[in-house]
Parts: C-alpha cells; sequence; structure tokens
C-alpha cells in the first residue's frame, strides 16, 4: 500500500522524492525540480483533499515543468545548463531520439498542453497508451492521434533543421 | 537501454519503490536489466527535500477593510440622500384616469419636432398625452391663463393628440399647462402637468 496521503506534510515526504526524479527528468536540473515541487505542495495545502495521490501530484508537476518551461528566460536557463546535467536513462524513443529537453522546448511552440502531456507521459514518464489512457482520463484513440500528431511535429522540426 | 518487453513506467516504478506489492513488476525487474536499473535508480536516489514551510498569511493591511467598508458606508448614504422618484413637471397623477404625460409638437415651415422647447411666433404647436389606453380624459390647455383650445375629452392611449393647435407670443418663456379631470371639464384646481417653451 502506497503512505496515506491524508495531509500535505506526509505526502510530501512520501511521494516530494518521486515527484523531485520525475521534474528533474523533464527539466535536468535538480534545484528547479526541488522548487517546482516545494510550491506545488504550498499551493495544494488551503485546498488539500484525501484524493491527492501520487498520479494526481505525476500531472500536476507535469503541468508545472511544462509551465516552466513555456517560461523564455526559464527556458533559456535551463538549456544553458542541459549540457551539464547526466543524461536519463532512456527506455522510449520517440522516431530514434531519447526525448529531453531540448526537444521539448521546440515543442512547446508547436504543441499545445494537452499534446505536451501525451509526450512527457509517453517519452520521459514511459507510459503505455492504455497507462496514458487511464492517467489522463481519456480514450485510447484519443491518446493515440495525439502520439501522431507529435510525430508529424518532430518530424517537421527536423524538415526545418535539416533545411 | 533497451526493455525486454513494454518498459515498465516511471509511475509503476516509483509506486513499486513505496509498496513494493506489485508482483508483476517485481518479476518484470528481476530479468529487465533496464527496467531493473530504473528501479535501482529509484532506489538509490537520496532527495533531500527542504522542509515544507507553509508560509504564513500576510496581515492584511487596515485598508484592505476598509475600503470596501467605506464605499459599502458611500453607497448607503448616496441611497439615503438620492431623491427617489424625482417630481417631473410634464406628468401628472390623476383619480380615475392614472398617469398623464404630458408631450408638445411643434411644426415650423413644415418641420415637425417632437422635442422642441423654444418658439417663434410663427410656429404651431399641439398637445399630445400618454395615459393609461383603457382610461379617458377631459383636458384644459391653460397657457398663462389663455385656454388656446376648447376643453375636450380624449380616449387614452400612446401620444394621443389632442384636437386643435396654437401658437405662442411674447419674448417671455410661456409655461403650457393641461389640466386634466376624469369626468368634467376640467376647473383651475384640477391636477396639471406642465411644459415652459422659451422664446428664440
Amino acid at each position: 500500500m502506497e503512505p496515506a496521503s491524508s495531509d500535505p506534510q506526509s505526502a510530501y515526504r512520501a511521494y516530494g522524492p518521486a515527484l523531485v526524479r520525475k521534474a528533474e527528468r523533464i527539466l535536468r536540473s535538480r534545484e528547479d525540480a526541488f522548487d517546482l515541487v516545494h510550491a506545488l505542495f504550498v499551493d495544494l495545502i488551503p485546498r488539500w483533499s484525501k484524493d491527492v495521490d501520487l498520479p494526481y501530484l505525476y500531472r500536476a508537476i507535469t503541468n508545472r515543468c511544462l509551465n516552466a518551461l513555456r517560461d523564455r528566460n526559464t527556458r533559456v536557463r535551463l538549456l544553458a545548463h542541459e549540457p551539464h546535467a547526466a543524461a536519463p536513462l532512456a527506455r522510449v524513443e520517440l522516431e530514434d531520439e531519447v526525448v529531453g529537453l531540448r526537444l521539448i522546448a521546440s515543442l512547446a511552440d508547436r504543441l499545445d498542453e494537452s499534446h505536451l502531456e501525451v509526450l512527457v507521459c509517453r517519452f520521459i514518464d514511459d507510459m503505455t497508451q492504455e497507462e496514458i489512457a487511464e492517467h489522463l482520463k481519456l480514450s485510447r484513440k484519443t491518446i493515440g492521434k495525439r502520439l501522431d500528431r507529435i510525430r508529424d511535429e518532430v518530424l517537421a522540426l527536423r524538415k526545418e533543421r535539416a533545411s | 537501454m533497451t526493455c525486454i518487453d513494454t518498459p515498465i513506467s516511471w509511475l509503476r516504478l516509483e509506486r513499486f519503490a513505496l509498496d513494493g506489492a506489485d508482483a508483476k513488476i517485481a518479476a518484470h525487474v528481476a530479468v529487465c536489466p533496464a527496467c531493473g536499473r530504473c528501479l535501482d535508480e529509484v532506489r538509490r536516489d537520496v532527495v533531500a527535500l527542504p522542509p515544507l514551510a507553509v508560509p504564513a498569511k500576510a496581515a492584511r493591511p487596515w485598508w484592505h477593510f476598509a475600503v470596501p467598508a467605506f464605499a459599502l458606508a458611500a453607497a448607503a448614504l448616496l441611497l439615503l440622500v438620492w431623491p427617489r422618484d424625482r417630481h417631473r413637471d410634464d406628468v401628472v397623477r390623476v383619480k380615475g384616469v392614472g398617469e398623464v404625460i404630458l408631450g408638445i409638437v411643434r411644426e415650423r415651415d413644415g418641420v415637425v419636432r417632437d422635442d422642441a422647447t423654444t418658439f417663434l411666433p410663427h410656429d404651431r404647436f399641439k398637445i399630445v398625452l400618454t395615459c393609461p389606453p383603457a382610461a379617458s380624459a377631459w383636458v384644459d390647455v391653460d397657457i398663462g391663463g389663455d385656454h388656446p383650445l376648447a376643453p375636450t375629452r380624449v380616449a387614452c392611449g400612446n401620444r394621443v393628440v389632442v384636437p386643435g393647435a396654437f401658437h405662442l407670443t411674447g419674448t417671455a418663456p410661456n409655461r403650457i399647462c393641461v389640466r386634466i379631470d376624469a369626468k368634467t371639464a376640467p376647473d383651475g384646481d384640477a391636477p396639471a402637468a406642465c411644459l415652459t417653451v422659451r422664446p428664440e
């Protein structure tokens, strides 16, 4: 059984490390991951509910990371820091490419939040399509369509870079 | 690094690291080097979380409460001093008829206006009345004691034209009053609706 999430402090202690690791996989910066996880819990405290569990927090921290990447200054800073960060273990690739900060940052201008969330679930969190569908409470067909769109955008991006 | 089958997602690995309950994951990581290494990474990672400091609620400045209170007080004061039913000279309530609104129509060189407030000697004026449609009223036009039109009875409605027209003369403003009565030709004590028309 997972630890109870009856109060923010115990949930923070139980789930905080998992969320930091996840945010770090996206942002490639542990300091920024700490900040985002801490800020997430601070914001959740006033409206804490016993329904808050690890999957819920996983989604929340994904959105926080994507918002951080949308901020131009943060993005520039993270990209400058990226080469010094250790490469994460990659098990799922997108068109023979490991999805990293640079690719997500490039796609952030071409895809909306819903597609980026699927991108993170599939290629950063290594979820299957079924798992993503359950996690995001969407149909598998919708997830498939979004993944197709993501692949199209990656291919378009590559063409642009090549030309 | 490639998984031997379908990679176990990080979320499932994290949950497994917390409770170790899923036998399928245990079996998979036992034989899959890629997922096993990911699980090892989760287990070996030391995350020194900073304390979850709950920011104390900042004391609200005094004006945070004072501004709405002042606004509320001002609104209440305004409600008290504001005249609820501003008196209009051109509107009169007559027993047996209801509310009567006086209007005038001016015709000057073929141009008709119903918003005129001035006159020239050759202008023609007509009286229009608005009163509840079911009623009828006796009306008498009184301009400073002159009665340019004979008292007459009109069926009420929206902007009903009183038969007859008149001219205004002189260099002083003319106060046009229409006295109204429900049953008989109005006398000087009957309620009246009035408008003032000034010379140009």
